[in-house]
């Protein structure tokens, strides 16, 4: 074989060139294009951007990792990484079955909190402050169980996609999502993170806003009042009679009337009316039909959240 | 242009699509929160455009969303990474009702509806639609110091299923929808390693042009010609939240909060003589949260949590329903402010043991109080507060298993009940139900959580949970009435299996079955309810379900990927009605309804960023809700029907072509 010129095997022995990130060519050298895995899909996403300096290299989320780079001797096999986030294998993420599944980054012996270590180097404030002590955090999820790192389209940050992935663990929610009674989910409209900081909060279950009620008047801000005539539960806790998730009953309620309306109220005129067949019963509504059938007790009680009009001219029934 | 491999890996990419589709039935369910409700052809464009200026980091994107549909999304981003950004966000998101309406109302969609008016009735589709726009800024003022600022304004227009009703008469109505939501969350971000702290000023304002639902001729009740609407109302809060480091394993947060909340609008209708011309309501909130996440040794990490929620609502009273006469009436005619505060805590010990098991064992408490009106309508009691005790072991660290089994235990009891003194008279009233939301409860859950993955290309995961809540009565009545038991059980089991690199497929089948016992007895005002001499009904009201889905993914070819999906969800609602002592009650039907979905989709390259993409959807909905079916309105009101499709089988075929490049 003839020679190579001299400034040929100079440059063969030159060190590797970075690809995409500083520093990434001790990596690079070897998971570059050829590999099946996009690692290099990094240089697509925002931790791809040379020109701000708090983007992060290779070794800072995966360590240094000296053994993998230089096998250690008597050692026959490459030693993994100092962290991995999930040994998902060669699939591209965009390809990966995810849809009612979604384990990503579970399966690798690196514990949670050294695999959330890195990203809470720079992303622990705003939104991010209380994730210590949420329960996400307390129940050993991984930002890379829900976040994927290495492609252009992170799916827990796509209205559209995110909910499949947040069903992966809430199946039940998943169920109820199909319900007829249900928010705009499957078509993308309202998202889990509409409502939920899966990062933690000051409200309970997670809630964008301090409290549950907080939370829902971001959409049903004419719910809020305050109103001259007031329904206590209303006021109190909107979960009490709804389930935003999905329910077959009307407007997300948990129960049908009347039986909602009869956990509460005391016996006396009309409120525990035994519902009638409404089927066999012919079609003349009677008032025990009236409690199940159409808007069932807010046939009459049409203001059932309450209503401002200073005139009701019997005192109380939030009808008008 | 033809772009370099390490190109197309690294840079990020712009996508077009454009395209047609195709609805093949009117339907009144699968296109309710899209617009695709009716025959015919639509627009398939989506738009992902993605700039950036490698020097500089600075983004520009415009992503495009279902341009050709009503729940169009378009939004428009510009930023320096790391340094400044804004965007503009356009959100489209139509309703449409699931009923037709046929009815002789008219004036539907405004403010004077008259019943009757129509000499010949008319078919309606009932729609809302909320147009937003949002509108953001940030911008990195230092190192450590960051501004961020967003305001939504959403438009919500169009007319909702509605109505007004005595015994024996029920008329048919629209709520007129013309209403404004404005929020402006304004933060300023101090990071640093140890300590983060993030404060501002968050406001909202809900603006309703229509304050009043005239109703011409209405005198079914006293003042039905005028329905009250919506008021205005707007809230301010200042809020501070931090987060700080102590030491390396123990790290504090917290949050305060305080908010005003206020409703002014003029009464739409004339108040009582003296009466102000307004609500004037007002209500204060405080909240106050605090939290800390220790690890005093390397296998044992404890965290606690307290909050304090205060809703001071202090709207002044008056009486604004004058009783007079009144002797037996639940309400002395005031309005009624209500005051509700929260104080909440946590504490949990989680100890890690060998082979990466960890057992954690926590308490919490709720504790709610509120104020009580002077006449009260349902029994009521001021405080109620809930234990809860659980335990959990779980094992999250491993490549084949991991999971957790979890046990709560919760009690929930209050203060003493109050009974309802009636206006006037000051005797008692009815207190025999203890309100579902306030009445002493136990309740046990169950978890298991277990994902497994046996070989490489199998994962398996499975939930089970399983609930049971015991509630008391008053203890008043001989029969306790009101909710008596609660279950909830709930099942799925998930795989997912990779047949090659290029073929993926996933399946899950999850069970939900929730019920609810009641009692009522079917009496009068008095404090008793004997069997014998009322009627005594129980109910077991049952939801359950069973869903599945499966999914696959496959590179057929080098040019050809396939994306296929199918769910299906069967749910039986159950209203079981017995008679316990007295007249016999009739059963009523279960109400059965099925939704189906299949999906499917073909990409097809024709070069190496570009090709044509077929989608097929097949939606089925089935119901036998026969609750609308059978209802008629009363008479007066001209016979109006409102009914859904029983059954609603579409198609809908798109064919589009897409585009990339870098």
């Amino acid at each position: 074989e003839e020679a190579k010129p001299a400034a040929d095997q100079a440059e063969a022995k030159a060190a590797p060139k970075d690809m995409v990130l500083k520093g990434d060519a001790v990596c690079t050298q070897c998971h570059d294009e050829t590999e099946v895995y996009p690692v290099l899909a990094i240089g697509k996403t925002r931790h791809g951007v040379m020109a701000d300096k708090n983007t992060p290299t290779c070794t800072t989320c995966h360590g240094e990792s000296k053994s993998h780079l230089n096998i250690p001797k008597g050692e026959k096999d490459r030693p993994k990484p100092e962290r991995l986030f999930g040994m998902r294998p060669t699939i591209p993420a965009e390809l990966q079955v995810e849809r009612y599944f979604g384990l990503f980054g579970k399966n690798t012996s690196t514990p949670v909190a050294e695999r959330n270590a890195p990203c809470l180097e720079c992303h622990n404030g705003g939104e991010r402050i209380h994730w210590v002590g949420s329960a996400h955090e307390a129940g050993d999820v991984a930002c890379t169980s829900c976040h994927q790192i290495h492609t252009t389209h992170d799916r827990a940050r796509d209205k559209h996609a995110q909910t499949e992935m947040c069903f992966a663990c809430h199946k039940e929610q998943r169920a109820q999502m199909n319900r007829p009674s249900r928010h705009p989910i499957k078509e993308g409209k309202v998202a889990c993170s509409d409502c939920h900081n899966p990062h933690g909060s000051a409200g309970p279950k997670l809630l964008v806003r301090d409290n549950v009620n907080d939370t829902c008047y971001q959409c049903h801000m004419e719910k809020r009042g305050p109103f001259v005539r007031t329904h206590e539960p209303v006021q109190e806790d909107c979960s009490i009679c709804h389930n935003p998730h999905g329910a077959t009953n009307p407007s997300l309620l948990k129960l049908r009337s009347p039986f909602l309306c009869q956990s509460c109220h005391e016996p006396t005129s009309h409120h525990s009316t035994v519902p009638e067949d409404g089927v066999a019963g012919g079609l003349n509504p009677s008032t025990a039909q009236a409690v199940i059938m159409a808007r069932g007790c807010t046939n009459c009680h049409t203001q059932i959240h309450g209503s401002n009009n200073p005139t009701d001219g019997t005192g109380r029934g939030f009808r008008r | 242009a033809e772009v370099d491999e390490l190109t197309e890996l690294t840079k990020p990419e712009s996508t077009v699509s454009v395209g047609i589709g195709h609805v093949s039935r009117d339907n009144q369910r699968f296109g309710q929160y899209t617009g695709l409700n009716e025959n015919g052809t639509y627009g398939l464009v989506d738009l992902d455009f993605v700039q950036r200026d490698e020097t500089t980091g600075t983004w520009l994107r415009l992503n495009g969303r279902n341009l050709g549909f009503d729940d169009r999304e378009l939004r428009l981003e510009h930023e320096r990474q790391g340094d400044w950004g804004y965007f503009i966000d356009f959100s489209q998101t139509p309703r449409f009702d699931p009923y037709t309406v046929t009815t002789t109302l008219s004036g539907i969609g405004t403010t004077t509806q008259t019943v009757g008016g129509s000499a010949t009735a008319q078919q309606y589709h009932l729609k809302t639609e909320r147009d937003a726009l949002t509108l953001g800024f940030n911008k990195e003022l230092s190192d450590n110091l960051g501004l961020q600022v967003r305001f939504r304004n959403e438009e919500k227009d169009g007319e909702r299923l509605w109505g007004q009703g005595t015994f024996g008469t029920w008329r048919f109505l629209t709520d007129p929808i013309d209403q404004t939501t404005r929020q402006i969350d304004a933060t300023l971000s101090y990071t640093t390693r140890n300590l983060q702290l993030t404060g501002g000023y968050y406001g909202t304002a809900f603006d309703n042009s229509n304050n009043v639902l005239n109703v011409p001729g209405c005198a079914i009740f006293t003042g039905c010609d005028q329905m009250g609407l919506p008021p205005d109302n707007e809230s301010h809060q200042l809020h501070l939240a931090g987060g700080y480091d102590f030491t390396k394993t123990t790290r504090g947060t917290f949050k305060v909060a305080v908010g005003r909340i206020t409703q002014n609008e003029a009464f739409a209708t004339t108040p009582t003589a003296g009466a102000p011309g307004s609500l004037d309501g007002r209500i204060d909130t405080t909240l106050v949260q605090a939290g800390l996440t220790a690890r005093p040794m390397s296998k044992l990490t404890l965290r606690a949590d307290l909050r304090y929620d205060d809703r001071d609502d202090k709207t002044p009273v008056f009486t604004y329903f004058p009783l007079a006469g009144v002797s037996g009436s639940t309400t002395d005619g005031t309005n009624e402010p209500r005051d509700i505060k929260t104080i909440s805590g946590k504490f949990e010990a989680s100890y890690l043991l060998p082979m990466a098991f960890r057992l954690t064992g926590g308490v919490d408490y709720v504790e709610k109080t509120r104020n009580s009106p002077p006449v009260r309508s349902v029994s009521f009691r001021e405080t109620t507060d809930e234990t809860s005790l659980r335990t959990e072991l779980r094992r999250s660290i491993s490549e084949t298993v991991t999971g957790a089994v979890s046990f709560i235990h919760s009690n929930r009891g209050g203060s003493d009940w109050l009974l309802n003194p009636l206006y006037i008279s000051g005797a008692t009233g009815s207190n025999q139900v203890a309100p579902l939301h306030l009445a002493d409860r136990d309740r046990d859950l169950w978890r298991l959580t277990l994902n497994w993955m046996p070989t490489n290309p199998l994962s398996v995961s499975l939930r089970l949970d399983q609930a049971r809540d015991e509630y008391s009565g008053r203890g008043i009545s001989v029969v306790d009435q009101a909710v008596r038991e609660g279950r909830a059980e709930n099942y799925s089991l998930d795989a997912s299996y990779s047949f090659t690199d290029e073929m993926q497929g996933t399946a899950w089948y999850s069970v939900n079955d929730t019920s609810l016992e009641s009692v009522q007895c079917r009496a009068g005002a008095a404090d008793a309810c004997t069997p014998g001499t009322q009627q005594v009904w129980g109910s077991n009201v049952r939801n359950l379900a069973d869903s599945f889905g499966l999914g696959l993914r496959a590179a057929l070819t080098s040019k050809i990927e396939l994306s296929a999906d199918l769910s299906h969800s069967k749910v039986r609602d159950e209203m079981e009605l017995s008679s316990i002592a007295g007249a016999a009650v009739s059963p009523l039907d279960n109400i059965n309804t099925k939704v189906t979905s299949l999906n499917l989709s073909v990409k097809y390259a024709l070069q190496r960023n570009a090709g044509m993409r077929v989608m097929y959807i097949y939606d089925r909905y089935r119901t036998d809700d026969w609750t609308w079916a059978n209802w008629n309105y009363s008479p007066a009101d001209g016979g109006t029907t409102v009914l859904q499709e029983p059954t609603q089988k579409v198609s809908f075929v798109g064919v589009s072509y897409y585009y990339r490049w870098w």
